[in-house]
């Protein structure tokens, strides 16, 4: 595209400078149509983002309505061949436009990939919840977002004994007569009669609704214009679109894209591309037309200038972090106590409380490295034996997770498979394992489904469909299943690429094995020397491909080139996704949201502090613990959790730390560690934990209340973080806890006979529940409440019930 | 009470013996300890379903160990009363030069063989799991190096035994105990043993779950001296009371592997020995004894002044080459070969593929064997032969020996082309590779062959009556012709009519008879058959010696069969019948006849209960045993084989199709079934019936009622 500036003489007299884009113009054939920006640019005549946008506020004249028409919105439209100048004017600045036109002919042959087809996706036809739903609407059926066009023209024209096209009066043709409400239609007006869609269609039936010839261009890119604003509330931005054509070419789709805000909370925009901003904030809007996606970046701080003199950045976490409060206004949240630090720091890296004991050495300490300190002992980095003494907690915590995900569960591996799976993960989490190893062996994973755990992979995801669309999302943060049946929706992927990714897993097989005994039902996963995978559509064979890659093969297991694509360092889409999820686990939300949903329409919140982590992840060789260290030491980790009334709403860039609810799992640990009441876990030992638990599904009241995954989704959303009545009743009136809390072996009941002063004993429960010392006030009350109980006993009891119901409790704060 | 709560779900047992009925033979459950140490004489613990008591004698494979039943002390008056005794206690010796490894046992008891029991033979002192050492704070003190047996008891048992380690130490730690369960009749759920090695805080330094099959082994070098943990449960949790392990502490070397794998016998090998602390990579020599038999063999090998644990080697008279280094990777570099020889190599690294070029002629049949998972290789063999070009023209990943499935590969009677040169591609399945991948290839001229199999591994019979046992034949390359079976090592008293497998045939059968005064015994016998194999110059006589299998019972009731390493026949006390007789034991038929033969049973006084006849040997539809002439059938409808109440006789009517072969003097079994419950049967045979068959033209001396 061409820049340049539009200055006139008039304007360079003004104060401010100005431009129109483009500065030329070129419309080849009927219908054709593009979009005028106005900006306001430097005395270069450079726009920035936050430059200002005229287009509705300048007016336009052609100088030949017979050539080219222009709206008051600066939309041009092909009238005739010829040329034609359009006059920009905006208070005393003017500028001229030069606008070409050429190709019209008044029997125009419209063509129906280019130009039909992107109509119907443009009011909606083709949306899942229209005429592309399984049956369609009305016996009308389209392909989702027109992905199989023929089927589509076949569809409208000869569908039905042709009801939906009168070629003698083709103005009398269903396609027109629905959408203009002309007769009834169920999905309402589409279509305003008369405008230059409507004509798109009456011209294409008046030509006899002609099918496709040949290949059609396909769209490769779309062109922005502008990609990112910076602004205030109330701002306003015509947005310009260009389709790159695979031949080469360029064309003005602003009238033809779709346009959707990603938070309407903070800016909407219209169909033609106008966005109006509503709030403070950073919100992209995605841009799509015909299977390519684009998004636009809109910042809009929440003040003015921000003092962060008081920032000091621990290290590039912080910077970045600083970067973007600077840009958004945002004032953070201070740093939180050590008593909060420390509880936050366990329950993040292992998954269990601190200690009474542990917790007072930490408060006690004046080191001022005392929070680094702790973080690599708990991460198992301190280089001493005798400190690095959780790194079975750790592996637990961390397997449960991963567990999750892969969906590790008895169900579908039966028990040797499942703790096989177990053992594999946990002891590769034990070591730390470069992350990348450990992808590569369970993708490539072969033999026995006992013997080699990650080979289990492949029984949970028993076919190259799902194997295809859990690796994608497990190890690239990317949803690829829509991709399944019709062009992705929001990205550019097709069902070429999901079914190029699936050609990988085509042969992966599974024969039996006695090694284990006659009753052992083994069995081993093998890779066969054939199978492959057909494109559904065109039924041509698919070779294995990565996205965005060549085709690549191994005469002898295809899933070796792509794990090595796949966990390679130039893979940015597996170490962000990564770091990604790790600061949604430390952090409380993901630099990008959902985390299995990174795509280029769904950008990070803080671009530049991904990129950053993804970096440092890959120069760490995949080491997680490294990962998990140079957030957890960063300052951002460390803020407190209380939002301030400024900042409150800026929660996405993370001026506070975002208080997490404790997931199933570690909520029983600390329960039980609170009480000293252990629970036992059917068919495993007293002692167990539940963070250690190897499968899906146990006969688990409390765990099963409180949302523990069956895993039968690879997606992060199958632990809910909402909570729910039955929980808080759980809490508030179940008998698990009152059991747990009055029982003769628990810690009040050991308290109470160690003869412990009142005092003493308040500090003990406050430590083993909320792992803080009571300030004097809690002191003081609680003091009364055991006073005014019935006994001490009970007094207690009720305390510890009280805590454990706390926020400061249920949540890592 | 426990038969009555276990077999309905589960467990059949086809022949049981003619000792008692409604009381099966003593299945061995258990040993405690499960280990003996070399040089030691030792007093185990037997755990049994039924009852053993009266055993008087034990088995045990191999050479260097006995065992002796330790008589439990009974009154008089208790023992005339018979108790139900599933606990024994046995001594066993072990001679210092006994092999250390597994070993199989039986108890001889009036109601005849046991099932096999197994024990391990190590070198280490026998320590003990004792008391409750369930969790870290109560583990069982241990030296190390020692043998620890114990038993993974029950569910969500977890043993921990402490020891210490000085600075720097090695120790491997070697678990036996889901492989010592194979053979144990009556465990429908096998234990998955995984061990920990902590700290004595309770870090993990090391776990292992599976090495050698679904037992781990793993060595570890100890950074710092101390006191550590050792934990092992199964990795589900789950337990059994008869769920017993040794763990192998030892600070010796531990081979798993020798390379090259393939030796000859009168010739010295320089073996690379793989595994922990082995001496480095320097070679051991070892002199291979002349008369040392072809096929896998284990051998004990010097470390210095140590001896190695049993390694394992193949046998062969076949000329070896050894795989040069890793040039041998594409189809160009190939290594030459000869046909007929042996190939030693090893899948050295990940992806590696080895290739091995030799010369064939048109016609030539050839048969490649691959021997490496089977014995202990960790290679999961692929194998190809390519022409020159690296065509494909045939390809092996696992196959069938005897009646089990190894991952093994072979090649059989695979017919050469056209001359020329071919190449042998071999691989790992799964791309693996490693010191512990190596292999044997025996390329040879496929030549006529046959393998045999037993099926059960023990015949159980009563003085006066008669027991039967089936062989079935594998035939290889092309043979049909006909087998005769032999037995020997037979005990005093106790005679056995041999019978043949025809030509063309899969199945013989070999009747044993007790004399009314055979004493009690129980004697292990060598089961062989004898057949001319080959053609013209080529023809010679093969004699083979059957492979043993002990009958399993499946989940769900199905048979199944388990490879052990003897057959034995004992003779208990009398039980519910004490005859099968035939009202003819030799039957003359021709084709389209049909003719009737009276059975009779006798009874035991007061045995009145159902008998079943056959003379097919046949569990849920599938029949293992048919050494019926071909084309000759049993008429069931015709046939009178319910025997109710006290009902004494039947009969059975032979049966001929009008396309029946000749045959003469076949050797059949009728067998009678007393149903112990409703899968369990205890079987009593006829004395050999002899059936032959005529052609339709000729005179047939009436020996039986024919229609």
């Amino acid at each position: 595209m061409l820049w340049i500036t539009g200055l006139g003489a008039e304007s360079a007299m003004a104060r401010d400078f100005y431009r129109v884009v483009p500065a030329e113009v070129s419309l080849q054939g009927n219908f054709e149509r593009a979009q005028l920006l106005v900006q306001q640019v430097n005395r270069e005549g450079i726009a920035s983002p936050e430059s200002e946008d005229l287009t509705h506020q300048a007016t336009y004249t052609s100088s030949d309505p017979s050539v080219v028409t222009v709206d008051a919105q600066g939309q041009l439209l092909a009238a005739g061949s010829g040329q034609a100048m359009i006059r920009v004017k905006y208070k005393r600045w003017r500028s001229d436009v030069t606008v070409t036109v050429d190709g019209l002919v008044d029997e125009p042959e419209i063509e129906f990939v280019k130009q039909v087809s992107p109509v119907i996706a443009k009011h909606g036809c083709n949306m899942g919840a229209c005429h592309a739903s399984q049956h369609g609407k009305g016996g009308f059926i389209l392909s989702v977002f027109g992905f199989d066009p023929g089927k589509d023209r076949r569809n409208i024209v000869q569908d039905r004994l042709q009801r939906r096209v009168d070629f003698i009066r083709p103005e009398n043709s269903l396609l027109l007569l629905k959408p203009t409400l002309a007769v009834a239609h169920g999905g309402g007006m589409r279509l305003k009669k008369d405008s230059v869609d409507y004509r798109v269609l009456l011209a294409w039936l008046r030509s006899g609704a002609p099918a496709q010839e040949g290949e059609p261009l396909e769209v490769t890119g779309l062109q922005v214009t502008p990609s990112m604003r910076v602004g205030r509330p109330g701002m306003k931005q015509q947005l310009r679109v260009e389709a790159q054509y695979s031949d080469g070419s360029v064309r003005d789709v602003t009238a033809l894209a779709r346009y959707d805000s990603m938070d309407e909370g903070m800016l909407v925009v219209d169909e033609d591309g106008l966005m109006t901003v509503q709030d403070a904030g950073q919100g992209p809007v995605m841009v799509r037309f015909e299977g390519q996606a684009a998004i636009v970046t809109v910042s809009i701080p929440y003040r003015e200038s921000v003092d962060l003199s008081g920032w000091i950045n621990n290290n590039f976490v912080d910077e970045l972090a600083a970067r973007k409060f600077e840009d958004l206004g945002i004032e953070p949240s201070g740093i939180c106590d050590d008593a909060t630090f420390i509880r936050r720091a366990y329950l993040d890296t292992i998954g269990g409380q601190p200690t009474p004991a542990e917790i007072r050495v930490f408060l006690e300490s004046d080191d001022p490295q005392k929070r680094t300190q702790l973080v690599d002992r708990l991460l198992g980095l301190s280089g001493d034996p005798k400190k690095d003494i959780y790194n079975d907690r750790y592996a637990a915590f961390w397997t449960l997770k991963w567990s999750d995900l892969i969906r590790n569960n008895s169900n579908d591996l039966g028990e040797q498979g499942m703790w096989a799976m177990h053992n594999w993960v946990r002891e590769s989490f034990r070591v730390n394992k470069p992350f990348s190893d450990f992808v590569r062996e369970l993708v490539t994973a072969k033999g026995s489904i006992y013997m080699n755990g990650p080979a289990n992979y492949f029984r949970v995801n028993s076919n190259a469909t799902e194997l295809t669309e859990a690796t994608t999302q497990l190890f690239m943060g990317i949803r690829l299943e829509c991709a399944k049946c019709h062009h992705h929706p929001f990205e550019k992927y097709s069902q070429a690429d999901y079914y190029g990714i699936a050609a990988f897993f085509a042969r992966v097989g599974t024969k039996g094995s006695e090694e284990f005994g006659l009753f052992g039902r083994e069995s081993v996963v093998v890779v066969k020397n054939t199978g492959d995978v057909n494109h559904p559509r065109t039924g041509k064979k698919m070779e294995p491909t990565p996205l965005d890659g060549e085709p690549s093969n191994h005469e002898l297991d295809r899933r070796i080139p792509f794990a090595e694509w796949l966990t390679s360092t130039e893979n940015t889409w597996f170490a962000s996704s990564i770091a990604n999820r790790y600061v949604r686990y430390l952090l409380g939300r993901g630099l990008v949201e959902p985390v299995d949903d990174m795509r280029s329409t769904n950008p990070a919140t803080n671009p530049e502090l991904l990129e950053a982590l993804t970096r440092h992840f890959v120069e760490s060789e995949f080491d997680l613990k490294q990962l998990m260290r140079v957030i957890m030491i960063s300052r951002l980790y460390q803020l407190d959790s209380q939002p301030t009334a400024e900042n409150v709403g800026a929660h996405r860039f993370y001026p506070y730390y975002r208080a997490k609810r404790l997931g199933a799992e570690p909520l029983l640990d600390a329960v039980d560690f609170a009480t000293g009441m252990p629970t036992k876990f059917k068919n495993l030992p007293q002692g167990t934990r539940a963070i250690e638990l190897p499968d899906a599904e146990y006969p688990n009241y409390f765990l099963n209340t409180f949302a523990k995954p069956r895993r039968v989704s690879v997606c992060e959303c199958e632990r809910t973080p909402d909570e729910n009545l039955a929980q808080a009743l759980h809490t508030l009136n179940g008998d698990i806890l009152s059991t747990k809390i009055a029982d003769t072996g628990g810690r009040i009941a050991k308290l109470l006979e160690q003869e412990k002063a009142a005092g003493e004993m308040i500090e003990e429960i406050y430590l083993a529940t909320v792992c803080r010392i009571p300030s004097e006030e809690e002191l003081q009350a609680c003091l009364k409440i055991i006073e005014e109980s019935s006994s001490p006993k009970e007094g207690y009891e009720d305390l510890m019930w009280a805590l454990i119901n706390s926020k400061d409790f249920l949540y890592v704060k | 009470m426990m038969r009555n709560v276990l077999f309905p779900l589960a467990v059949v047992v086809l022949v049981a013996s003619p000792a008692a009925a409604q009381i099966s033979y003593p299945m061995i459950m258990s040993l405690e300890p499960v280990a003996a140490q070399v040089g030691q004489v030792s007093t185990h613990t037997v755990r049994s379903r039924y009852s053993m008591f009266g055993a008087y004698d034990v088995l045990v494979s191999g050479d260097g160990v006995t065992g002796k039943i330790i008589p439990p002390e009974m009154t008089e008056e208790e023992k005339a009363k018979k108790p139900e005794l599933v606990t024994m206690q046995v001594e066993f010796t072990v001679a210092p030069g006994a092999m250390p490894g597994v070993r199989d046992f039986r108890i001889a008891t009036p109601h005849g063989a046991s099932t096999i029991g197994q024990l391990v033979i190590g070198r280490e002192e026998v320590v003990r799991e004792s008391g409750d050492n369930n969790t870290a704070d109560k583990a069982t003190a241990v030296p190390a190096p020692a043998t620890i047996c114990g038993a993974i008891e029950s569910a969500e048992d977890v043993d921990y035994f402490k020891f210490t380690a000085a600075e720097g130490e090695g120790l491997s730690f070697h678990v036996r105990c889901m492989r010592l369960q194979d053979r144990i009749h009556d465990l429908q759920q096998h234990a998955d043993p995984m061990i920990t090695i902590r700290t004595a805080a309770g870090a993990t330094i090391a776990a292992m779950d599976n090495y050698y099959a679904g037992d781990p082994y793993l060595a570890h070098t100890f950074k710092q001296a101390g006191e550590y943990l050792l934990e092992i449960r199964d990795v589900r949790y789950q337990g059994n009371t008869y769920w017993q392990y040794s763990i192998e502490v030892s600070r010796r070397a531990h081979v798993t592997n020798a390379f090259p794998m393939a030796v000859n016998p009168g010739k010295s090998a320089a073996l690379e020995l793989i595994g922990f602390q082995c001496g480095g990579t320097q070679p051991v020599v070892y002199q291979v004894p002349a008369e040392m038999s072809p096929g896998p063999q284990w051998v004990i090998l010097e470390v210095g002044a140590e001896l190695t644990n049993p390694t394992p080697v193949v046998v062969t008279r076949q000329a070896l080459v050894q795989e040069a280094g890793a040039e041998n990777g594409s189809l160009e570099t190939a290594q030459p070969a000869t046909l007929p020889g042996g190939i030693n190599g090893r899948i050295e690294k990940e992806a590696d593929i080895d290739y091995f070029a030799f010369e064939a002629r048109k016609g030539q049949q050839v048969t490649i064997d691959v021997v490496a998972r089977r014995h202990q290789s960790m290679l999961d063999s692929h194998l190809r032969v390519l022409d020159s070009e690296g065509k494909e023209l045939v390809a092996s990943d696992d196959f069938k020996v005897g009646k089990r499935n190894y991952a093994d590969s072979r090649v059989e009677n695979w017919s050469v082309p056209a001359d020329g040169t071919y190449l042998v591609e071999i691989r790992d399945l799964h791309l693996r590779g490693g010191d512990e991948f190596v292999y044997f290839i025996d390329l040879t001229l496929s030549t006529p062959h046959f393998f045999l199999q037993s099926d059960t591994d023990k015949t159980q019979l009563t003085p006066g009556t008669s027991g039967v046992m089936f062989v079935r034949i594998d035939r290889k390359n092309g043979f049909a012709g006909e087998v005769q079976l032999e037995v020997e090592g037979m005990g005093e008293g106790v005679t056995a009519s041999c019978g043949r497998i025809l030509a063309g045939r899969n199945d013989g059968c070999i009747i044993f008879h007790a004399a009314p005064d055979a004493p009690m015994q129980m004697r292990n016998v060598r089961i062989s058959g004898t057949g001319t194999v080959g053609e013209g110059d080529s023809e010679k006589v093969m004699t083979v010696e059957a492979d043993y299998y002990q009958e399993t019972y499946m989940p769900g009731g199905g048979r199944n069969h388990f490879p052990v390493e003897a057959h034995s026949v004992s003779v208990g006390e009398p039980a519910d019948l004490l005859a099968v007789r035939l009202s003819t034991n030799e039957l003359t038929i021709k084709p389209g006849e049909s003719i009737k033969i009276d059975v009779e049973i006798e009874r035991a006084e007061g045995f009145d209960k159902n008998v079943t006849l056959d003379v097919l040997y046949q569990h849920l539809g599938t029949v293992y045993g048919d050494s019926l002439p071909e084309g000759i059938s049993m008429d069931a409808n015709n046939s009178k084989t319910l025997l109710t109440g006290d009902t004494a006789r039947g009969h059975i009517t032979i049966i001929a199709s009008d396309k029946a072969p000749v045959a003469e003097n076949q050797q059949v079994a009728v067998m009678a079934h007393v149903s112990l419950n409703f899968v369990m049967k205890a079987t009593y045979s006829s004395m050999p019936l002899k059936i032959t068959v005529k052609p339709s033209g000729e005179a047939v001396e009436a020996s039986a009622e024919s229609k």
